[in-house]
């Protein structure tokens, strides 16, 4: 808690005036300390970093340009088609840049750990593959290093924050700091936290973690540049072949024809979570699926917090008809059965062009983001309303402060807990929801081919008892631990938020709750 | 009581600073089926006087904080104008407020809920120079460790956290705030009261301090009398929404003239065991501002209130026990029916207020009640029981309600001074209220 008032010299108070900058000049050493290991860290994956940025920049573009386009084609078909062709030429020097910069050779990728090779002689030994090991060595070297590297990655960052709050934080205590002390004895809350970072580095790293490519095995098996070589036993040489073809010899389709987990296929390929039905290699599906997963929800959930923040505040802020208003919206909202609503406007969004954008998955961010606000609304409108009573709220009124600044600066700190909390909780009903509709599949969920955990649930449905269980259970599997994950760390954040509802069970419902 | 409390007389300049007329804030009541509003105020005149320390005390309830929201405009006023230097300060709106806002600031009643704990008391005391774009960024920073010493607190406390403080720091936290923005006019709303004693001096001798220092002028807003003697050169005693006496505080103090005022101060305790003091102590509970009375707002529960003519003679405690059945009536008349009931009254089924009969016992049952006063109390008592609660409260109004219950009193001069009180008993006609509550005290 509160250190004790009587320790600080003056010394805190005499870089009062100083900014940040001038305060790193004053005692340059652990920031540059921190700096230096963040670089390292950083050029290592750079040509990885700019991709990944530079990825996220254009769903950006590519979602702001899109409402442009679809409200200003609303007022006038020139100021859309105007919009149309910003978008293009925008989207595609970005694909330039990106491009470009994913041609940066980075340590953890496939081309220098490779585990794509095969077998001289019918003994071996390897050859394409890192230092010459069998595929199943390399790849785990690679995915071991990767999620080495993203724990250390995740770790610095927060090694920041404690060197910033060490070294030149004016402050020497912040109620944040309470927070961040509470997480650190929370064993749950760490566990979501470090479920949370896993994910985050099967998505972002994807690519560099599948034993293969989602391009190569999944989206044009067929196409020239994805041949492999393999030994053949039969001719008693190296031959190539089509990855389709390679598949269509792979298959998990019970006693019969199975590549289970951890095993190779009569092509050399190594699988770490064993084939689908259709031969295609389950690691790489579920990695592609983390990817279209993790960015739909977190689109989903941003977008419905932001609405439910900036209704809740002001809706407690000005209470009576504008509190009345949203209310009604969100009754509105709520009595729509959700997964109704997804199946209509899948189906009239179906051959429109935003129903392609992420393969149908913006559209589904946004039908759970603007269906999902209601639930977060109604759980910060308490704290907000309650907040919006306090003597300060007046206080700021009284001097004369803009009503948007209250609401940012006295009210909104108060909510955010609550907001983060519930917007953990519902994420793990989206992830839920999401994988339902690619289960269901005909047009809902994520479009085939772009993998889709759903998608591998229900392809392995018929093979649950039998060998090829692990088409089913692996997805499922991951479903789960990162639903649970999301609960733990919206725990872990409630009780460090606010420490004396900890141990009650008042966050269930909402655990159990948020799926179609 | 003559151990006159040694009081710094701050110069009052003479000139008016805050003129307040017909001034009446009410919450709610607009809308078609909203239920009548609630008075808080209601048509309250004073004037403050530059450089003064005017205070304000009354019960919980009565309004006073609502007028010194008002006055800080923090509540819209119903009706009426409040006078700040000339301008009609419920005129203004958007930037002219804004601006306006600058001139008159509020120290809250809570140091617990009056500081944002997310911020910094630096970033506090700084957001209201901030708000108005006050001088450059190092200006504001200069201003604030300056205020910082001004309220008795350390330049280094600017990088700590309110709940780092204790209630008195906390409250001098807010001071600064609301002296940031050099306002001259200060709202106090009960500033001491959420303090203990021992602090409370502290923070007493701060505002004095800092009045003088920065020419500013007060309106203290409180509960605690002793501590309104204290430091108030007047004061205005306020019940249900209405200003009931109001003059210099010493003289008040001395020799209070409402009987409000008289029944307030005899609440003091005295330090002095052998001091004897008659208390007076007001019967009920204030009534519902959303429904306060026909005439004067304290007639309910005033101790000399004047009776009609015809009963002028009638027994005391028959006097009394029919005011009492007025309270109870009263009340009645305040619960409003279930729609069983309504539909029980109209097929005349109707029993729930039977039990009036029980009270009607209580209260007359060991008296003679001459026929006159039987009759009219049969009558209301039925009414009640057919379930016409307000038509038996009109009734024994127009029966036995004076000239207390049926009109308004006026503001009238008591001294010469120029002390004004609320009350009919002022007039020539009517006996004095010392003499009639001197006798009260006697007979209770």
């Amino acid at each position: 808690m509160a250190r004790s008032t009587a320790d600080t010299t003056n010394e805190s108070f005499r870089h009062d005036s100083s900014t940040l900058t001038e305060r790193i000049a004053a005692n340059p050493e652990p920031a540059l300390r921190w700096a230096g290991v963040a670089a390292v860290l950083l050029l290592l994956e750079l040509g990885a970093f700019l991709g990944g940025v530079l990825t996220l920049f254009h769903a950006a573009v590519l979602g702001v340009t899109a409402l442009l386009e679809v409200s200003l084609g609303a007022v006038s078909s020139g100021l859309g088609e105007a919009a149309f062709g910003f978008q293009t030429d925008a989207l595609a020097s970005i694909s330039g840049v990106r491009d470009a910069a994913q041609s940066i050779p980075t340590l953890l990728s496939r081309e220098t750990i490779s585990n794509q090779g095969h077998m001289v002689g019918p003994n071996g030994p390897w050859t394409g593959t890192f230092l010459g090991l069998e595929p199943a060595y390399a790849w785990g070297i690679r995915v071991v290093l990767v999620l080495v590297y993203a724990f250390v990655t995740a770790y610095w960052l927060f090694r920041g924050w404690l060197v910033f709050r060490n070294h030149y934080r004016q402050a020497d205590w912040t109620p944040t700091d309470d927070i961040i002390n509470r997480l650190r004895d929370h064993r749950w809350g760490q566990f979501g936290i470090a479920v949370l970072v896993v994910f985050l580095t099967l998505a972002l790293f994807g690519p560099a973690l599948g034993p293969t490519t989602v391009q190569q095995n999944i989206k044009s098996p067929y196409a020239e540049e994805s041949q492999i070589e393999y030994f053949s036993d039969d001719t008693g040489s190296v031959e190539t072949v089509f990855a389709g073809k390679a598949n269509f010899d792979s298959k998990s389709k019970g006693p019969n024809q199975n590549v289970g987990p951890m095993t190779y296929d009569d092509y050399g390929r190594f699988h770490p979570f064993g084939t689908l039905p259709n031969g295609r290699d389950l690691f790489t599906f579920m990695m592609g699926g983390a990817r279209i997963s993790l960015i739909v929800t977190g689109l989903a959930i941003g977008l419905a917090s932001f609405i439910a923040g900036a209704l809740g505040l002001i809706s407690a802020f000005y209470g009576g008809t504008t509190d009345l208003a949203v209310l009604t919206t969100a009754d509105g909202i709520t009595s729509v059965p959700r997964l109704l609503l997804l199946v209509m406007l899948s189906a009239v969004f179906a051959n429109h062009w935003l129903g392609s954008v992420l393969d149908g998955g913006f559209l589904l961010a946004l039908i759970f983001g603007f269906t999902g606000w209601p639930l977060l609304w109604r759980a910060v409108r308490g704290p907000a309303l309650q907040v919006a009573q306090e003597e300060w709220v007046d206080a700021a009124e009284s001097f004369g402060q803009r009503p948007t600044l209250i609401m940012w600066k006295h009210m909104f700190p108060y909510v955010m807990g609550y907001l983060l909390v519930y917007a953990s909780m519902s994420a793990g009903g989206i992830v839920v929801s999401l994988s339902a509709l690619s289960f269901i599949g005909n047009g809902l969920g994520i479009t085939a081919p772009t993998p889709a955990w759903g998608r591998a649930v229900s392809l392995g449905q018929s093979y649950v008892a039998g060998p090829s269980w692990h088409i089913a259970l692996i997805p499922g599997l991951m479903i789960v631990i990162l639903v649970m994950g999301l609960n733990a760390f919206g725990d872990g954040l409630r009780d460090a938020i606010d420490p004396e509802t900890k141990g009650s069970d008042d966050g269930d419902e909402l655990a159990a709750g948020g799926g179609a | 009581m003559s151990n006159a409390i040694e009081r710094e007389q701050t110069a009052a300049s003479g000139e008016t600073l805050v003129d307040v007329q017909e001034l009446k804030t009410y919450y709610g009541g607009d809308g078609f089926f909203a239920s009548p509003p609630v008075k808080a105020v209601d048509t309250v005149d004073f004037e403050i006087q530059r450089g003064e320390t005017f205070g304000l005390v009354g019960e919980s309830g009565c309004g006073k904080s609502t007028l010194g929201r008002t006055l800080v405009q923090l509540e819209q006023a119903t009706e009426g104008s409040v006078s700040f230097d000339g301008t009609d300060i419920t005129e203004l709106s958007g930037p002219e407020l804004k601006q306006w806002r600058r001139n008159a600031q509020m120290v809250f009643q809570d140091p617990e809920s009056s500081l944002n704990d997310r911020m910094t008391v630096g970033e506090i005391i700084r957001e209201p120079l901030d708000a108005h774009d006050w001088k450059t960024k190092a200006d504001r920073r200069e201003r604030v460790t300056e205020l910082l010493s001004e309220v008795g607190l350390r330049e280094e406390h600017y990088f700590r956290y309110p709940h780092q403080f204790s209630g008195g720091q906390r409250q001098r936290v807010g001071i600064a705030r609301a002296l940031a923005l050099e306002p001259e006019f200060v709202v106090l709303d009960e500033p001491v009261s959420a303090l203990d004693v021992s602090v409370q001096a502290k923070i007493i001798t701060l505002l004095e301090d800092l009045q003088a220092e920065f020419d500013l002028t007060y309106l203290f807003i409180a509960h605690d009398l002793s501590v309104v003697r204290h430091i108030c050169d007047r004061v205005a005693v306020m019940y249900l929404g209405k200003i009931m006496e109001i003059g210099d505080t010493e003289e008040l103090y001395e020799n209070p003239q409402n009987p409000y005022t008289q029944a307030l101060l005899s609440a003091i305790p005295r330090p002095d065991p052998s001091v004897t003091i008659d208390r007076i102590t007001l019967p009920g509970t204030p009534p519902s501002p959303r429904d306060p009375p026909q005439g004067c707002q304290f007639s309910t529960r005033c101790p000399a209130k004047i009776r009609p003519e015809a009963y002028a003679d009638t027994d005391d405690e028959i006097w009394h026990a029919v005011e009492q059945l007025r309270e109870v009536v009263r009340e009645r008349s305040r619960m409003s029916l279930s729609t069983t009931d309504q539909l029980r009254k109209r097929l005349d089924r109707f029993s729930r207020f039977d039990d009036i009969e029980e009270t009607v016992t209580d209260l007359f049952g060991e008296l003679s009640v001459p026929q006159s006063v039987e009759d009219h109390v049969r009558h209301a008592v039925e009414l009640v029981k057919d379930g016409e609660p307000k038509a038996a409260q009109t009734y024994l109004r127009e029966e036995f309600g004076g000239v207390c219950d049926t009109t308004r009193p006026g503001h009238h001069q008591v001294s010469a001074a120029g002390r004004e009180s609320y009350c009919h008993r002022h007039l020539d006609e009517y006996e004095d209220t010392t003499t009639v509550l001197a006798n009260y005290v006697d007979g209770a």
